[in-house]
């Protein structure tokens, strides 16, 4: 049996869907947060459930929401499971009855009961399956309140709904629908009745759905022949409109019917909110938050916590290695392989696993709060100013984490060319894969002021990004349209459960590539560092690796870093930003008492140090971020592009640093 | 909704058709529509977006498409 979920954004469906896989999906306090179909299984195996992205109506404006109407038009399901947040009833209900127009079998999850009751809603859901004609089981999907019952209600109840055109559009519509039903006979399985209405609303995928199975130049004067009649004879502006008022009419019913409103308490939400998106107070706050995170993660609890588990890696556990190697009596060139690339490629990214996950802990707050689509709202104005909207700055937020999902998000945007240039910005993100990077040559050469000279590299991405945007939505991608409106959801006070849950699903992806992906290339990087043209067991200067990188060394001459060992790196962290830090460990492999940060002190100056760290910043985005770009833009032209440019700036930029530096006697 | 442009006014809206369509079709979808009562929460500096609020719901917007929401106060 196959279940799909299907509501509002922002009501719960993936909480529910965790709940009653027992999988971890992304879940966060804004809309947008699903922006494509997950399929998982139901925890005692009664069939798969599939999550969808949230929408307002079944017409969509926005890519993720054009995800749903396909599914509608092209995928079969058993049953629909229909979200609802129970105290937004009126508007959720708009998207049941095109629900339940659709004519398959559907049930009803009523969620957040516990908000609705806070803000003083009661709902009588027995009365309202009554109405409607199918169950509604009563749920709190973040604690699992009321999931079994609706496990239950799915796998037994009968779930055909009996009652069947709750909403009578009036004799003009109903006439047109039976037209429509005529010329349609037999060309579809789905619901003739469902698809008119659609239609006649404007629905762009309905409309290709029904071209392609019947003559559009019988089907359009049907439609336009309505409009006409009803604009005529009751002034309204649109069929559309006049849809929705028909529906709206039958919700003020339903509503009447079946909640009740007590006076209630003022949401927290609205203190909080006078003050984060206070008219000046708003930015300041932002920028603060931000410092205050980056002062955690490198100075006030990351770094101590990462030295430790450096002391770890290269104390007990690399003596721990040596002494197993001794008692196996392992050749040379394992031990060799073990001790100078294993642990010292994986071991050296391992060690920012602390910082890593204090990052994604924030990340997770800002997320799950509701605070990210208030960024949107007091970044606007920035935004708009260099051709993009506040939206955009969601996708760039999550990209500090992973700029994958980062880019992903994007889907949100409703016009195409805002989408695309987010498409395009979002890898100047800073993400967490860059950051051991920074970590390592700012303890080298900044120790004093470690964590502002890592916000200046953030910030420099930012900025870079906004003024990019700024230059390529006035030549490249021109065009008049943009468009904000945002939905801003209640705080939400983040539960530690939901915080770790969401924490440890970004951060496991850094460990598991560290196992993997990491692991491999270490070894990979090693032989080509231990084997050279003369043989194996080569001085590093005369390996593979230092050939490899010698051949592209002078290209980064004039940025301060020239040398084989930089270049070899810079390569590597093609395949993963990781990977540099890896690299960089084995090619400078120091025996355990001295740091790597003490030997850097040799190969960069403090200027060159910096010029690296804001070349790793923005050149080009690693291999999964290219393949995301490529899938995202669907173009291989924008997908060159984007590496293009992003290995330009960074050139630029670090020879403007570097040279302008010197000039000014900085060293 | 000029005169509106302040935290804190209310008002009922009385004509959305001069508000691009895309933006009208989004406030529709929050169940904004003419008829409903609007409440500004706050405006954001320098031109920035406002954020209103309706049935418990908020929503922001840019200041340029909130000027062209017709509404009578309240
Ligand atoms: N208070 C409360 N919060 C909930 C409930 N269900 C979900 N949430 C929160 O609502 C937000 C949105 O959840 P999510 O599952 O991502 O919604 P989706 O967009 O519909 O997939 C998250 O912050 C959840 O923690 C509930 O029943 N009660
Ligand atoms: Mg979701």
């Amino acid at each position: 049996m196959e279940i799909a979920l299907i509501g509002n954004p922002n009501t719960g469906k993936t909480s529910l869907f965790n709940n009653l896989t027992g999988s971890y999906e992304y879940v966060g306090n804004w809309s947008g947060v699903t922006v494509e179909k997950k399929v998982g299984i139901f925890k005692n195996n009664i069939g798969q459930l599939i999550d969808l992205p949230g929408v307002y109506t079944l017409n969509p404006l926005s890519k993720d929401e054009g995800v749903v109407t396909s599914f509608f038009l092209n995928e079969s399901v058993d049953r629909l499971l229909n979200i609802l947040d129970a105290s937004q009833l009126e508007r959720n209900l708009h998207l049941t009855l095109q629900l339940l127009e659709f004519e398959k079998p559907a049930l009803i999850g009523l969620n957040m009961i516990d908000v609705a009751n806070k803000r003083g809603i009661q709902i009588d859901a027995g009365k309202l399956s009554e109405v409607l004609g199918v169950p509604v089981v009563p749920v709190v999907a973040r604690s699992g309140k009321g999931c079994d019952k609706l496990v239950d209600a799915i796998s037994t109840k009968s779930t055909q709904p009996v009652k069947k055109n709750l909403v009578y559009y009036g004799k003009e519509v109903e006439e047109a629908i039976v037209t429509l039903t005529g010329m349609l006979h037999g060309k579809t399985d789905l619901s003739v009745r469902f698809l008119a209405i659609q239609y006649f609303e404007g629905n762009e995928y309905v409309r290709d759905y029904l071209h392609s199975i019947d003559d559009q130049q019988k089907l359009n004067p049907v439609k336009a022949k309505l409009e006409s009649k009803l604009q005529k004879q009751y002034e309204v502006k649109s069929l559309a409109n006049y849809i929705y008022q028909k529906r709206k009419e039958v919700i003020e019913g339903i509503v009447a019917e079946v909640a009740r409103k007590s006076n209630s308490v003022i949401p927290l939400s609205e203190k909080i909110d006078s003050i984060v998106t206070n008219r000046f107070l708003g930015m300041p706050i932002f920028l603060l938050l931000m410092y205050f995170m980056f002062m955690l993660t490198f100075d006030w609890l990351g770094t101590p916590l990462s030295d430790l588990l450096d002391g770890f890696l290269t104390g007990p556990i690399t003596v721990g290695f040596e002494k197993v190697l001794t008692a196996i009596h392992a050749s040379d060139f394992i031990h060799a392989l073990i001790i100078e690339g294993l642990v010292a490629g994986v071991g050296g990214v391992l060690v920012f696993v602390p910082q890593i996950f204090i990052l994604f802990f924030f990340i997770s707050l800002l997320e799950d709060s509701g605070y990210m689509a208030r960024v949107a709202l007091v970044m606007d104005r920035i935004m708009e100013s260099v051709g993009l909207n506040g939206k955009a700055f969601i996708p760039m937020m999550i990209g500090f984490g992973c700029n994958v999902p980062g880019i992903m998000a994007a889907r949100t945007i409703e016009t195409p060319r805002e989408r695309l240039l987010t498409i395009l910005l979002t890898p100047l993100m800073s993400c967490s894969a860059r950051l051991p990077v920074y970590a390592l040559f700012v303890g080298a050469f900044f120790a004093g002021n470690k964590a502002l000279v890592v916000l200046s590299l953030y910030v420099l991405g930012i900025i870079v990004a906004l003024t990019l945007a700024k230059i390529f939505s006035t030549t490249i991608l021109k065009s008049e349209t943009s468009l904000f409106v945002i939905e801003l959801p209640p705080y939400r006070l983040p539960q530690f459960q939901s915080l770790w849950r969401s924490t440890w699903d970004k951060g496991k992806g850094f460990v598991r590539k560290a196992g993997t992906f990491i692991f491999a290339g270490s070894v990979f990087i090693w032989l080509l560092s231990y084997a050279g043209p003369s043989g194996l067991k080569v001085d590093m200067d005369h390996s593979y690796l230092a050939a490899i990188g010698n051949a592209i060394a002078p290209i980064f001459d004039p940025i301060g870093f020239g040398t084989w060992q930089a270049s070899a790196s810079l390569i590597t962290g093609f395949l993963a930003k990781e990977a540099i830090i890896s690299t960089m460990n084995i090619i400078y492999f120091v025996p355990n008492d001295a740091s790597l940060q003490g030997l850097m002190a040799d190969y960069y100056t403090p200027l060159a140090a910096y010029s690296f760290m804001v070349f790793i910043l923005l050149y080009i985005p690693c291999l999964a971020t290219v393949a995301t770009i490529y899938k995202e833009t669907n173009s291989k032209k924008w997908t060159a592009f984007s590496m293009i440019y992003a290995f330009a700036i960074a050139y630029v930029l670090s020879l403007i640093i570097y040279q302008g530096g010197k000039l000014f006697g900085l060293v | 909704m000029f005169g509106l442009l302040k935290a804190g006014g209310k008002g009922k809206i009385i004509n959305l058709s001069q508000v691009g369509h895309l933006v009208q079709r989004r406030l529709l979808d929050l169940g904004i529509t003419e008829g409903s009562e609007i409440c500004v929460k706050c405006v954001m500096p320098f031109g920035g977006p406002v954020m209103i609020e309706s049935c418990g719901q908020c929503v922001g917007i840019r200041r340029r498409e909130a000027v062209q929401i017709e509404v009578v106060k309240l």
